[in-house]
């Protein structure tokens, strides 16, 4: 493990993620949105009638909502226009589905995936792992070990014919529903990829399940679907990874993920995005947890133009519990609005917020979270915590909590703090022999550490190279 | 538009209640200007979550709300001093309509919003307290009665460079023939010169069948100071908001907010404040109690300007339940454009501590008795904040009477 660290740590992080290939697709949608479009994506995925049926219903609810631009402070969205967008682009490899071996991949991709360190990172750490470049899955392996014990980790297009019924009840019905926003209806609509995972009774996938989604084209919008069902006493740590070079056209990445954690299940959501700085990133991720069920959100935001993204827990059944970990961190030209949602909708459940964000450079992030008690919902506890550091007078700062309390017999704590980077810490540090910037990166480091330490070793060190990235450009 | 255009008003009626008070002419042509705006303005706004609206502004049916032309108060008004002016509105225009002039909507734009338009157009009652120069007063109060279907209140308090004043006001209802549902607005402007301090408490007791609307709001100049006491008692439905802009140097706020909701009791609590200069200070404090099926809504805002270097801002709310079926909804809210700036907010919701009721009850205090003895201790830390003794005297009485 230590030799990957190694690894990790010599390679040029921007190098790794800013490398163009030449678009190479096996087919390609036109640009725009309409029921053509959907039809056609639905086609090309040879999907049974009722996944086009939901597509279309979505793509009528897309159609009727608004843009949502009433939000107090919220990013500038008025440059999405999806006319411009091409929204599917089957990369041009011969097995549908996702391959099983890097080999068989076209030499571009497996270069592509080389070159963000996958496949390593496969062989030391991973139970298993998906690999999907622009719409569709192009790699997916995992240990037979698991496969033997009944997980099922596949491709989401594939999971639609092979796990049809599964699928059919759990597919954007009570989790996420394409009503919910106007950018989960359009993911409704022509969603394609993303990873479907299974985890039997009492069953835990001891190492974690990782999936990377890059983006290569120009102008594209990836919209992967990911479904998570952990059953009764079960547990799995998923991992995304999501990286795209820069364009001068936008990009649009708009997710969708549901988790189902079942009875005393343990599911954990880690997450560490570094889109281009030219891609709005407006995902919808839900879990519903019940009896004794504890879902875990850990998101690492570090990249895109314009993000929001606020991932919710439904504490459905009693005794549920919820812990978001947020690091949000927004330089020149970024606005990266994210929170955490929470219902408490059952008696002794409870969450736990902990947020950190840095804005410099003109950035700006905002902590926009919602804790709702329901009435009944006895001895239930929340605490939420936000931290803001800023590096200059450019950038903002923004803490916007909201809590709904139903109920009388509850433990709710909201606290939030903004400061500076404090001038004594610098000159300790100093005094120390470090120089400016290195004394400001480790300060940052450490302002963060709360969250680093509660990844994977690769995650946390990829984390660190990515601020550390961000912090170069700035001194210098 | 999404308010309801209310068909009793014109400008006749506008005109009546300005040629009864012989008010001045830009008086009359700004009451005309809000009447006017109330085509476009927009009720205040209010917080939204999915699916949710915390305070319905919209379902107030100002026509039948709204009797402009019959509006009665009995306001006892004392000065302490003679070196203060407390006058009723009115009355000063005669003697200080140039200070007037110059200051009325300096500091809230009578076409902020629907109901600050409504109220400027329509107000018949309010005082005017001017502190000159390098006075020092203590004891100005202002005691109001409603007694009418509306009223419509304006004051405006302008304290000049280096003077000193505490100010306390209280509405309740007075005896009325109105049996059903009545409406206050009362609109409070505050301008604090260079190194002045004042003093705003304000206590809010109407009966149920009210429904309040409050906008208060001050500027501040170099080194000023504006602390505010908000302690909201009554009513059916409050919507009360205290705001300052923290415009000079060096200049500080105080918000300390205080409520007690029963039965269906609604409060919508605000309290916000800008940094626009360097130097500056704010502390918001706000501790509420509900019981019954009372709801509270809270919104507190800290926001930081890109000038405003060397900033501090602190804010703290806490809401007690009392009852399972109340409800308290809290959204404490951080705008920070400028990193020298040390800024925290914090808010909780809970109930009564069981430890700390068993240990009284141990002590052989019934638990009714304990229990209120826990609320009142609740209070403290913001009865702590007033430094007016008479006000926080009136504060604890009520809460002791609603303990009852």
């Amino acid at each position: 493990m230590s030799s990957q660290q190694d690894d990790l740590k010599e390679t040029d992080t921007e190098a790794r993620f800013e490398f163009k290939k030449e678009e190479k697709s096996a087919f390609k949608s036109e640009k725009g949105l309409t029921e053509e479009t959907v039809r056609v994506i639905s086609e090309d995925k040879d999907e049974p009638e009722w996944m086009l049926e939901r597509r279309l219903r979505a793509l009528e609810q897309f159609q009727e909502m608004p843009m949502p631009t009433d939000w107090p402070g919220q990013p500038d969205l008025s440059e999405i226009d999806i006319d411009e967008i091409v929204p599917y682009i089957r990369p041009d490899i011969d097995v549908r589905g996702g391959a099983e071996s890097w080999e068989d991949l076209p030499e571009e991709i497996q270069d592509t995936f080389d070159k963000l360190g996958i496949p390593e990172a496969e062989k030391n750490a991973l139970s298993g792992v998906g690999a999907q470049y622009e719409s569709e899955i192009v790699y997916q392996n995992m240990q037979e070990r698991w496969e033997e014990k009944g997980v099922i980790f596949c491709d989401m297009d594939k999971a639609v014919r092979d796990h049809e019924e599964i699928v059919r009840e759990h597919f954007m019905t009570k989790c996420v529903p394409p009503s919910d926003n106007k950018f989960a209806a359009l993911h409704g609509a022509i969603w394609s990829g993303g990873s479907f995972v299974y985890v039997p009774e009492n069953t835990t996938v001891e190492m974690p399940i990782q999936a990377y989604f890059r983006m290569n084209s120009e102008g594209m919008g990836q919209f992967e679907h990911t479904l998570i069902i952990a059953e009764e006493g079960s547990e799995v740590h998923y991992i995304e990874g999501c990286s795209a070079p820069k364009y001068s056209a936008f990009n649009l990445h708009s997710g969708g993920v549901e988790v189902f954690v079942g009875e005393d299940a343990h599911v954990q959501y880690s997450t560490v995005q570094n889109w281009s700085k030219n891609t709005y990133n407006l995902n919808t991720k839900r879990a519903i947890a019940e009896k004794g069920g504890r879902m875990e959100w850990i998101s690492g935001s570090m990249g895109s133009k314009a993000t929001m993204l606020y991932p919710s827990t439904i504490l459905k059944g009693r005794g549920a519990s919820d812990n978001h970990i947020t690091i949000a961190f927004a330089g020149e030209g970024q606005d990266i609005d994210t929170g955490a949602k929470v219902y408490h909708n059952a008696p002794e459940t409870k969450s736990t917020v902990e947020s950190k964000s840095i804005a410099k450079d003109g950035g700006r992030t905002n902590y926009r979270g919602l804790v709702h008690i329901a009435d009944g919902a006895e001895n239930s506890s929340t605490a939420v915590e936000c931290d803001a550091l800023m590096f200059d007078n450019e950038s903002t700062s923004d803490t916007m909590p909201y809590m709904e309390i139903n109920e009388s017999k509850v433990d709710v704590a909201h606290e939030a703090t903004v400061g500076k980077i404090g001038d004594e810490d610098i000159f300790y540090l100093q005094s120390r022999g470090l120089d400016d910037d290195d004394a400001k990166q480790m300060i940052v480091s450490g302002f963060i550490e709360p969250i680093t330490e509660e990844l994977p070793i690769e995650y946390a060190v990829e984390l660190n190279r990515l601020v550390e990235l961000e912090m170069e450009g700035s001194l210098g | 538009m999404s308010t309801q255009a209310i068909e009793s008003l014109s400008e006749d009626t506008v005109r009546r209640i300005a040629d009864e008070r012989d008010e001045p002419e830009w008086l009359l042509k700004t009451r005309l200007d809000a009447l006017a705006a109330l085509e476009t303005a927009e009720l205040p706004d209010v917080i939204q979550t999915p699916g949710r609206r915390w305070t319905d502004l919209e379902a107030l049916d100002f026509e039948a709300l709204v009797d402009p032309l019959n509006q009665a108060d009995e306001t006892e008004r004392t000065a302490g001093d003679d070196e203060v002016v407390v006058l009723p509105f009115t009355e000063a225009l005669a003697e200080y309509g140039d200070v007037i002039e110059a200051n009325f909507g300096s500091v809230l734009d009578p076409e902020h919003n629907y109901l600050t338009a409504l109220s400027v157009a329509l107000f018949t009652t309010g005082t005017f307290v001017y502190v000159p120069e390098g006075v020092d007063v203590e004891d100005v109060t202002v005691r109001a009665e409603m007694n009418s279907r509306s009223l419509f209140s304006q004051t405006l308090v302008v304290a000049e460079e280096s003077s000193s004043v505490t100010i306390l006001e209280s509405i309740e209802t007075g005896d009325s023939e109105v049996a059903d549902d009545r409406y206050f607005s009362n609109l409070v402007e505050v301008v604090a010169g260079e190194n002045a301090n004042v003093q705003f408490g304000s206590l809010q007791n109407l009966d149920t069948d009210s429904y309040t609307y409050s906008l208060k709001r001050a500027v501040t100049d170099t080194y000023a100071t504006v602390d505010w006491i908000e302690s909201n008692f009554g009513s059916k439905l409050t919507r009360s908001d205290i705001e300052t802009e923290l415009d000079g140097d060096g200049s500080e706020s105080q918000i300390v907010g205080t409520f007690f909701g029963t039965d269906d009791q609604h409060f919508d609590i605000n309290a916000r404040v800008w940094h626009q200069a360097e130097q500056t200070t704010a502390d918001l404090v706000t501790r509420g109690v509900l019981d019954d099926v009372a709801r509270s809504v809270y919104e507190g805002v800290q926001d930081v300007g890109e000038d405003a270097w060397n900033t501090s801002s602190y804010q703290r709310e806490n809401t007690l339940m009392l009852s399972d079926d109340a409800e308290a909804d809290a959204s404490p809210k951080l705008i920070i454009h400028n990193h020298d700036t040390e800024a925290s907010h914090s808010a909780t919701v809970g109930q009564v501590d069981a430890e700390d009721l068993f240990y009284l009850e141990s002590r052989s205090i019934d638990s009714r008795t304990a229990r209120n003895m826990l609320v009142e201790g609740f209070f403290v830390p913001v009865l702590e904040e007033i430094a007016v003794d008479e006000f926080r005297d009136d504060v604890e009485d009520l809460v002791v009477e609603r303990l009852q």
